[in-house]
């Protein structure tokens, strides 16, 4: 009964971050690549600041940034009042609140490689979709999205994998609720503090593995994209 | 007449642009200037492309430099950039329906270019169903031209759409652009760097530098002007000479031209008989002599009177302007530039106001891809 419990338990948490990775991807898409966009072309003098803003979370360490999550989504701050009106829940500790955490967390790994990719196909790409008559939004969906096919797909993968992945963060802002924002990185320690090696390796095994194959799937699609180029 | 006004001013990196031309609406005009005087700026801010400059331009009456109101989408220019470039997700004929699927309205107004005329004319027949990261240089090239040429612009911009050509099909290029200008009425505005290509289809030219236009007219008058000269520099010195088809040899290929009653030959012409067309020469490839020499050393000699010596300083050269003898005295006078050794002035005792007999051989004369007039 115990043991059922605790397997129950830890297919909830793979629920959770596999939702929760889906979800943040999906708002990484609407909001990342504009950004992308607008730093591989438009901005000029903002662009380093903006750069710089983009990458922190990629050097700083998680407790920073989750410290400074939890002092913002605390019901008494603007925001927190906000989605306690629009939801009746606090956001702090939330599944929302992990959501948004993931998303500032995860954002130069989408950010990054399809900044690239569009640096790659250049202005003069666009120049001349424009020039054949195509306006912005036509030239951005029938010209850069497929030429730059490569770049999402990397972006995508490696923002959902990072965000499987994430534990200090989600720890901090979501505080571990069974069933609510506890994800399997934090099952992983729960279950390792608790001495339960067995279940431990399960989770971590799977993680492993997971994680492999979905590295491998990039890493295998990346490189027939280059060999077909050639 | 000129349906095509620019005036561009301000601050571009370095480049201090202060240019102002009103382009003719027919034909193919030149623009020529060092690297990073501004040519490719010009063409830009016609696309819309520029922001930060103060520009105006008026197209057919219409002021078009509003970006907001007329997005570069929405102007009627064929553009062909620098640096060419084909949608490598779209297959060559994807390329080329990508143009005409969002140019309808336009195909149905003129009596309209059509795919297959340009497919028939740059041969891009075998091409259709292949992938752009699979074509040569000169094919890419080609496809793009298609690809510019299908959204019926009302004005060509080409920015050194040759550079990258062999010179095999940089001639066939060149006639179609010629036929093609003259079949559509579509003007061109070109962008080149070889002195050749102006001299073989440029109709009019404008000189710019340091992002000024420096001089502008037909490319007969301005390539014999030191504006000119000092832009190309002497080395690449020439002159423009007029001279009507006199006849034709089908079998040697070869065309004679009377040029105020003087011959001179050379490699075959498209042109009619009695078309008035147009040769290069360039200085250096002049030798002058104050006598006739009596065995034949080059396929053409001409007489002329020399009314200018300068003898360049600190260097071995000097420029001598030599106006040819007109024995017809129905057209007016031509001139030729010649460059010569200083030494050789002094040792054959030339002055001004000598009659001297110039040599050129044929094989050197630049000609046009096509007849004038």
């Amino acid at each position: 009964m115990d043991i059922y419990h605790h397997l129950s338990s830890d297919f909830i948490a793979i629920l959770i971050t596999l939702k929760l990775a889906i979800v943040t991807c999906f708002f990484l898409a609407l909001i990342g690549t504009p950004l992308a966009y607008f730093l591989a072309f438009k901005s000029k003098k903002t662009k380093p600041f903006i750069e710089t803003i983009v990458t922190l979370p990629l050097v700083l360490p998680p407790t920073v940034i989750g410290f400074y999550l939890i002092i913002i989504f605390s019901p008494e701050t603007a925001l927190g009042k906000i989605f306690i009106i629009l939801t009746g829940e606090q956001l702090i500790f939330s599944f929302y609140g992990l959501v948004l955490a993931s998303i500032i967390y995860s954002l130069p790994f989408w950010v990054q490689p399809l900044q690239a990719s569009f640096e790659k196909i250049g202005r003069d790409t666009i120049r001349t979709s424009y020039s054949l008559g195509a306006g912005p939004l036509d030239t951005f969906f029938n010209v850069i999205i497929p030429l730059c096919k490569k770049g999402f797909f990397t972006s995508f993968i490696i923002s959902f994998a990072h965000t499987l992945g994430e534990f200090g963060i989600v720890l901090m802002v979501g505080g571990g609720i069974h069933g609510k924002t506890k994800v399997i990185a934090i099952s992983i320690y729960d279950h390792v503090e608790q001495l339960s090696f067995g279940k431990a390796h399960i989770l971590a095994g799977g993680m492993l593995i997971l994680s492999f194959i979905i590295l491998l799937t990039l890493f295998y699609f990346n490189k027939r994209t280059v060999v077909k180029v050639k | 007449m000129s349906n095509l006004s620019v005036f561009l001013n301000g601050k571009i990196g370095s480049l201090i642009l202060n240019f102002e031309h009103h382009f003719q609406n027919d034909g193919i005009t030149i623009l020529y200037g060092p690297n990073g005087s501004g040519k490719s700026t010009i063409i830009s801010a016609l696309g819309g492309f520029i922001n930060n400059l103060e520009t105006r331009i008026f197209f057919n009456g219409n002021e078009i430099h509003d970006i907001d109101k007329f997005p570069p989408n929405k102007r009627q220019f064929g553009i062909m950039f620098q640096n060419p470039i084909l949608f490598e997700h779209l297959s060559v004929e994807e390329n080329l329906d990508f143009v005409t699927k969002r140019n309808q309205i336009n195909t149905q107004n003129k009596s309209s270019i059509s795919k297959e005329y340009l497919i028939n004319q740059l041969e891009l027949n075998s091409l259709l169903k292949r992938s752009p990261e699979n074509l040569s240089g000169g094919e890419k090239l080609r496809v793009v031209l298609a690809r510019t040429i299908l959204k019926n612009p009302n004005y060509l911009l080409l920015d050194e759409p040759m550079s990258d050509l062999d010179i095999k099909y940089k001639a066939k290029l060149l006639f179609f652009l010629k036929d093609f200008n003259k079949k559509f009425k579509i003007p061109i505005l070109y962008i080149t760097h070889s002195i050749e290509e102006i001299t073989q289809i440029g109709d009019q030219i404008v000189l710019i530098k340091n992002g000024k236009k420096i001089d502008s007219g037909s490319v007969s008058n301005v390539l014999n002007r030191s504006s000119f000269v000092d832009l190309t520099g002497k080395f690449e010195s020439s002159s423009i000479l007029e001279g009507i088809v006199s006849r034709h040899d089908q079998n040697l290929h070869m065309t004679t031209l009377d040029l105020n009653g003087q011959k001179l030959i050379v490699p075959g012409l498209p042109g009619k008989l009695n078309d008035i067309v147009r040769v290069r020469i360039r200085s250096r490839d002049i030798l002058l002599s104050s006598s006739r020499v009596k065995t034949q050393i080059t396929e053409n000699e001409l007489q002329g009177l020399i009314s200018s010596i300068e003898i360049e300083k600190n260097s071995a050269f000097t420029e001598l302007v030599i106006v040819l003898k007109n024995f017809k005295n129905n057209r007016k006078k031509q001139k030729l530039r010649a460059r010569i050794m200083t030494y050789t002035l002094k040792n054959k005792k030339l002055l001004i106001h000598d009659n001297v007999f110039i040599y050129v051989s044929s094989v050197s004369i630049d000609r046009q891809a096509y007849q004038s007039k």
